[in-house]
């Protein structure tokens, strides 16, 4: 995606510029009220705000490897986090016996092993069928393609999986407990949430970048044709990256679950919107990024909606203004590199 | 399907297209259902013994009639292009047969309805798949062939009298085109509590309906016709109106409140769908938010037309307030387009579907108090000039039209001004530069192109086209909400015009009738009704990406087609083979021969 | 080619061996005729009932709830040969909380001959492009669930005039329910410092602007009102924005999907009051998801224990086979069923139907009465309920139990 200095309008940067200049004002005057509104709201605020970005930031990583490799939006990924979360619940529903699901330390391992294999044959599936025939096609047909295979799983799920039209109740797999960090109060469901993504996320950047496979996701992201020349079989690793990529939104799944106690069928749009948001911000095609995008976005959610002015209700257009204004001024983000020419 | 081609031997292909015209009229005459189903009988007296009263043939079993006599003619008289037109009837008469099997199979709780039970046999919708399949199989055995060429007049005349001999053949043709339109429309009735079959009877009915455009296409007829519009253009304009203002007269048989509202709100998707056509089918700028151009211009009119809930208590005409409403829309799409200059493909559809949904959140809010939040803004006034409100039934020409019919023909009129609008752009320097833009962005900027102002003017143009048609639409459901407008409506509009065809006027209106028409058909399908949407677009992108009705560039590109139908690939070796033979010749002319056609 | 040919002809006749050894698998076909009574003399017909109801999407469980039992209605309708002479049958259609998909099955209802009346519909801005046409082709409306006042009384509280004489609805209205709410949760509960959190829809900004002004009345302080998004399942943003303020009680406006995690992630978060909402959170699955013990919730009509409608209702309902619950506005929509059916009885008593005779169907509905599984079922003359019995339930060991009923007197 090349840039193009020459072409943006004069008045395009002047408006964008009193944007800019506008937030501030609001900023100061939000700190304003802050500082007569209480330092420990502005620390639960940002605790909340990591703790969505944990979320977050785990689903965002599947949406910047597919891109990376294959140049493909997957608009569906949200849904594959879905599918995870409710895979974990039919594990507890269907396959606990009745006796262990109070043990968290065997329900939530069953349940996080179940949304796993359920996001990952979701996944797998799509990639073969929807995407792969396409492969060569002109750039729309698999973004049409992903809009479609996400009303489709949101769909089949609200059809086929008992009584999910409405919310379902998700049980608190884990230790019932609050933990005061100082000032913050936060759950342990939470804490384990923020721990176990920021974890994944190191697993998986140490796996690419050390291991052969990861070497050669790496070639392949760069170049399908000369990756092949290498002796790397592009299919298999872009299987491999959307298996990874699914894993991933599994995790989240359940533990978005278990930290709201409620799953619906819807829960994947919105969340996908903010993960690929969070690609985005952070430079797509990397993964360091798209982590640290994702407690930004996070906290930008908390943020404005406490303190800037419509509060809840607009907290997610503060989001696209700073997507909007980040596709302006950096569109490879804050991590990406700058221009990879592609056709 | 090419994959079907020369799948036997071109010896076979005769008996094959034969047998299969024989069993059509056999499945015609058997009965297709062993029993009368609980909801009451299918219709078309399925149940009916074999051979019994053969001459009270009605509805689907006559078409499959038809089509079994026109698949004998054509296999045995030597009529060019058959082999499209045997594929055709074949698909046409499949679906028919496919649709009937599966209802009543799925109706009557197993296989056993359609085939034996009870003493009764029912094989007529097996027997109509399996002679689809052999006319389908049949007619490949050979290739596809190429579509026959039509000359201008077919009496040789020229001048005035074929000036004249030309507007007689429009003339049928659009008379044909309105009466299969109509058809269409009132295939299986209203359906509902009195009568569950309507949704199969419409898919079979669009089986016939797609068989015979089919065959007539294979023909060559309707590239005539249309080359013959392409000619005398005025004068097919003028007839094409004067079709679409007979629509709701009585002798249509659509000429009831119900017809009306569906044809006058596929006429504001379609005029939606023609804008969007602009944005994404020419300039190739993904939109997935452009609903937001339609709410907008919707809330503005609404608070224009002097509605209780509006804050401003303005009170105008309402060619004015839709005008209004119109240059704000187009207005907010230059802006909205500003910031995505730089941004290319997949990020545009972001950043679209990002405005989309500040829109949806704002409308919702109640932003400004403009939009009513939720408890939305009822009770917009009936758009009312020349002294009668559009929503009374009038009386024109001695035939008494229902309510509603007045939006119809405003409708009518605003689709053929956006139908108008996008041609002439098409052709104007500034549609060839968009459509340089959705090919290549950068070679179009190296030929001196400013792609920033083309883009933004797209937007402008699309977002006022969408404006418009949000006004309209607003004053004619008479309450304005941000129900109305949410992110499941751009995709439907997106997917109508991809659907249809990208860049094509027919297309889009095909696609936005196709998708704004089958869910109203097929409510009993309610449920599914989103996830076959979705499944379809997964469908629609594997197997025909480039619409129903695609543009030259478009078919090149998906299909690896020219225009005459011809496989580039075919077209290319054939150049390459002329070549070879020419260079193989002692009196080759110096240097490579031109090989492109 | 050859190789795809034979596998071609293996697919095919695999096909056809299967196809007849299936040939008679005819099953659970009823006889001709379809299952309904044959004592009934259904000799001059059928008659339609239409629903209009979100069928699917995301408010599919209640607009399924509504349909379900307006089917049951009917079903127990054509048992019992209310109408003589003619079968009742049911055509629901979606409308997808749509304006304009509303307004194009009220068309189609409309142009349906044999249509009596309609129950429609859940959402406020659908039946606002609906009640114009159905008021046009003089066709009764009864809505299960619209709470919005202006619907029937106009934007003019103050004038209240009534705009379309074909609406009726069977549910409260914000107007009684919020202060019936407030008197309760202040006078008896004692609560003085209340929070206000809404889901920004109509139902639920009506009932809080109703309670709080109810609310100041009785003295009590509203310390903050936020609102959540329509579809959000994490509170933490409000959860944190309330927490300062140290109210001792909440008040929720909008359904139990949402109502149930918030209850319960203010209690984790260390501010376990009491959460009180109207009629859209009284549900067991509210419970479910969440709610917990000494969560309040209003509902119209006596509680449900004491009345032998409700009780005939929820044991017929069960037995009806039907895969969804009957939600937050099945008995409101056997109500209304019934009270249609009631008002066509009342006018075809002994003749003939004429879709003529609608305007005297909403004539006779204005006058009808009956005992509902919601209360006794009569309209005022604006088209309200008459039924102004509000119960407050609370979560008592798990389960929702009655703990007071009364009126709301102006």
């Amino acid at each position: 995606m090349t840039t193009s200095r020459l072409e943006v309008p004069g008045y395009v940067r002047i408006v964008a510029g009193v944007v800019v200049v506008g937030l501030f004002l609001w900023l100061v005057g939000a700190l304003g009220k802050l500082i007569d509104g209480g330092f420990k709201l502005l620390l639960q605020q940002t605790a909340n705000g990591i703790v969505l970005g944990g979320t977050i930031g785990l689903i965002a990583l599947g949406y910047t490897m597919v891109y990376g490799i294959i140049q493909l939006i997957n608009f569906a990924h949200g849904e594959v986090f879905m599918v995870g979360a409710f895979g974990g619940l039919a594990v507890y529903r269907w396959v606990l016996p009745e006796s262990v699901r109070g043990d968290w330390y065997i329900s939530l391992p069953a349940m996080l092993l179940g949304g796993v294999i359920v996001a990952v044959v979701i996944a797998v599936l799509m990639e073969r069928f929807a995407y792969r025939p396409l492969r060569n096609a002109p750039r729309l047909a698999p973004l049409i393609t992903a809009l479609g295979v996400s009303v489709a799983l949101q769909e089949a799920i609200r059809l086929w999986f008992p009584d999910a039209a409405s919310p379902q109740p998700f049980p608190t797999v884990f230790i019932e407990a609050r933990v005061a960090l100082g000032p913050i109060s936060l759950s342990a469901s939470q804490l384990l949430l923020i721990v176990v993504s920021i974890v994944l996320a190191v697993l998986l950047q140490t796996y690419i970048s050390r291991s052969r496979m990861g070497r050669a996701m790496r070639a392949t992201s760069q170049d399908h044709d000369t990756a092949r020349l290498m002796g790397i079989n592009p299919d298999r690793v872009i299987v491999l990256t959307f298996v990874m990529g699914a894993a991933l939104a599994g995790v989240a799944g359940v533990l978005y679950g278990s930290n709201l106690n409620s799953v619906g069928n819807d829960i994947g749009f919105q969340n996908g919107i903010f993960a690929f948001t969070a690609a985005v911000l952070g430079g797509i095609g990397s993964l360091r990024g798209a982590v640290i995008g994702a407690f930004i976005i996070g906290l930008i959610k908390t943020l404005s909606g406490q303190y800037m002015p419509g509060g809840t209700q607009y907290d997610y257009v503060w989001i696209f203004v700073v997507l909007i204004l980040v596709l302006v001024f950096r569109p490879q983000g804050l991590f990406g590199e700058a221009e990879r020419v592609r056709a | 399907m090419s994959r079907l081609n020369g799948l036997i031997p071109a010896a076979l292909a005769r008996p094959f297209t034969a047998i299969g015209g024989v069993l059509f009229l056999i499945a015609a005459m058997l009965p297709w259902a062993t029993f009368i189903l609980n909801d009451g009988a299918y219709p078309e007296k399925s149940t009916l013994q074999f051979f019994d009263a053969p001459f009270e043939l009605t509805g689907f079993r006559w078409h499959l009639l038809l089509f079994g006599l026109l698949a004998l003619i054509v296999t045995f008289a030597p009529i060019p292009g058959k082999n499209r037109v045997l594929g055709a009837l074949g698909w046409g008469g499949g679906l028919i047969g496919a649709v009937g099997a599966a209802f009543i199979a799925g109706k009557g709780g197993g296989i056993g309805a359609i085939t034996a039970a009870d003493g009764t046999i029912a094989m007529g919708s097996i027997v109509a798949i399996v002679a689809g399949a052999l006319l389908k199989i049949g007619s490949a055995a050979t290739g596809p062939g190429d579509i026959p060429e039509w000359p201008t007049s077919l009496f040789g005349w020229t001048g005035m009298k074929q000036r004249l001999e030309a507007w007689v053949y429009l003339l049928v043709a659009f008379a044909g085109v309105l009466w299969l339109v109509a058809q269409t429309l009132t295939a299986g009735g209203i359906g509902g509590a009195a009568f569950p079959y309507a949704g199969p009877v419409f898919i079979a009915f669009l089986g016939f309906a797609g068989g015979l455009l089919g065959a007539l296409h294979g023909i060559g007829l309707t590239r005539w016709v249309s080359q013959l519009s392409e000619k005398h253009r005025p004068f097919s304009i003028v007839v094409l109106l004067l079709c679409a203002f007979a629509l709701p007269f009585p002798f249509t048989g659509a000429g009831s409140q119900y017809w009306m509202q569906v044809a006058a709100t596929i006429g504001v998707y379609a005029a939606t769908a023609i804008g969007l056509n602009i944005v994404v089918g020419l300039s190739g700028l993904l939109d997935l938010g452009y609903v937001a151009f339609m709410g907008i211009g919707a809330f503005v009119a609404a608070n224009l037309s002097g509605v209780a809930a509006s804050a401003l208590g303005w009170n105008l005409p309402f060619p004015l307030a839709a005008l209004i409403a119109a240059v704000v829309a187009g207005i907010l799409g230059a802006i909205v387009g500003s910031p995505t200059l730089r941004v290319r493909g997949d990020y545009l559809a972001i950043v679209t579907l990002a405005f989309g949904e500040i829109f949806s959140r704002a409308a919702q809010n109640d932003i400004g108090d403009l939009t009513g939040g939720a408890s939305a803004m009822p009770g917009i006034p009936p758009v009312s000039m020349f002294g009668t409100a559009f929503n009374e039934p009038i009386n024109l020409l001695g035939a008494e039209l229902p309510s509603g019919v007045l939006y119809y023909f405003m409708i009518v009129l605003v689709v053929a001004l956006v139908m108008a609008v996008f041609a002439n752009l098409k052709n104007s320097r500034m549609g060839r530069a968009w459509i340089a833009i959705r090919e290549d962005e950068d070679a179009a900027r190296a030929m001196g192109i400013r792609t920033g102002k083309a883009k933004i003017l797209a937007f402008l143009v699309g977002a006022t086209l969408a404006g418009l048609a949000g006004a309209i639409f607003v004053h004619k459901l008479g309450t304005a909400s941000y129900d109305s407008f949410k992110f499941l409506e751009s995709v439907t509009l997106l997917a109508a015009v991809i659907l249809g065809g990208m860049g094509t006027i027919p297309g889009a209106v095909l696609g936005a009738s196709l998708l704004f028409v089958l869910p109203e058909k097929l409510r009993e399908f309610s449920d599914y009704r989103l996830f076959v949407f979705g499944l379809a677009l997964v469908l629609i992108m594997r197997f025909r990406p480039q619409g129903l009705v695609p543009d030259r560039i478009r078919r090149a590109e998906f299909a690896g087609e020219t225009a005459e139908g011809k496989s580039i690939e075919a077209v290319e070796e054939q150049a390459v083979l002329e070549q070879e033979q020419s260079e193989r010749e002692p009196g080759a002319p110096a240097g490579p021969k031109e090989g492109r056609s | 080619m050859r190789n795809q040919t034979v596998k071609a002809a293996a697919v095919v006749a695999a096909g056809l061996l299967l196809l007849s050894a299936c040939g008679t698998n005819k099953d659970e076909s009823a006889p001709a005729g379809g299952g309904s009574n044959e004592s009934c003399d259904t000799s001059k017909g059928k008659l339609v009932l239409g629903v209009i109801a979100p069928l699917s999407g995301e408010l599919s469980a209640l607009g399924k709830g509504i349909q379900n039992s307006a089917d049951l209605a009917v079903k127990e309708a054509n048992e019992k040969c209310t109408i003589k002479g003619y079968e009742l049958v049911i055509q629901a259609e979606d409308d997808q909380k749509n304006p304009q998909l509303g307004a194009q099955a009220a068309t189609k209802l409309a142009s349906t001959p044999n249509v009596i009346g309609v129950v429609s519909t859940l959402n406020s801005s659908v039946s606002q492009s609906v009640q114009p046409i159905l008021d046009q082709a003089g066709i009764l409306q009864i809505s299960p669930a619209n709470t919005a006042d202006s619907l029937t009384k106009g934007e003019d509280a103050a004038n209240p005039t009534r705009k379309y004489k074909t609406y009726f609805r069977t549910c409260t209205v914000d107007s009684l329910q919020g202060p019936f709410a407030a008197n309760y949760m202040i006078k008896k509960a004692g609560k003085k410092k209340i929070a206000i959190i809404t889901d920004g829809l109509t139902y639920g900004e009506g009932l809080a602007d109703a309670f709080t002004t109810q609310a100041e009345k009785n003295g009590a302080e509203i310390v903050t009102r936020q609102k959540i998004g329509e579809k959000d399942t994490d509170f933490s943003g409000v959860i944190a924005a309330v927490q300062p303020f140290a109210p001792d009680g909440i008040y929720y406006g909008g359904q139990y999907p949402q109502a149930g995690p918030l209850s319960k992630q203010f209690a984790s978060a260390g501010l376990s009051v009491p959460v009180m909402g109207g009629d859209g959170i009284y549900d067991d699955q509210f419970i479910a998801l969440g709610g917990k013990d000494g969560d309040l919730a209003t509902s119209v009509g006596a509680p449900t224990e004491e009345l032998d409608s409700a009780k005939a209702f929820v044991a017929a309902y069960d037995k009806g086979g039907y895969t969804e619950a009957f939600s937050a506005y099945g008995a409101f929509s056997y109500d209304a069923a019934n009270a249609i059916i009631g008002a066509v009885k009342a006018t075809v008593e002994g003749k003939d139907w004429a879709d003529s005779m609608r305007p005297d169907v909403v004539k006779a509905a204005g006058e009808y009465k009956g005992e509902g599984a919601t209360g006794p079922v009569a309209f005022d003359k604006n088209g309200d309920s008459t039924n102004t019995v509000l119960t407050v339930y609370q979560v008592t060991g798990g389960k929702w139990k009655s703990v007071e009923t009364g009126k709301f007197e102006g």
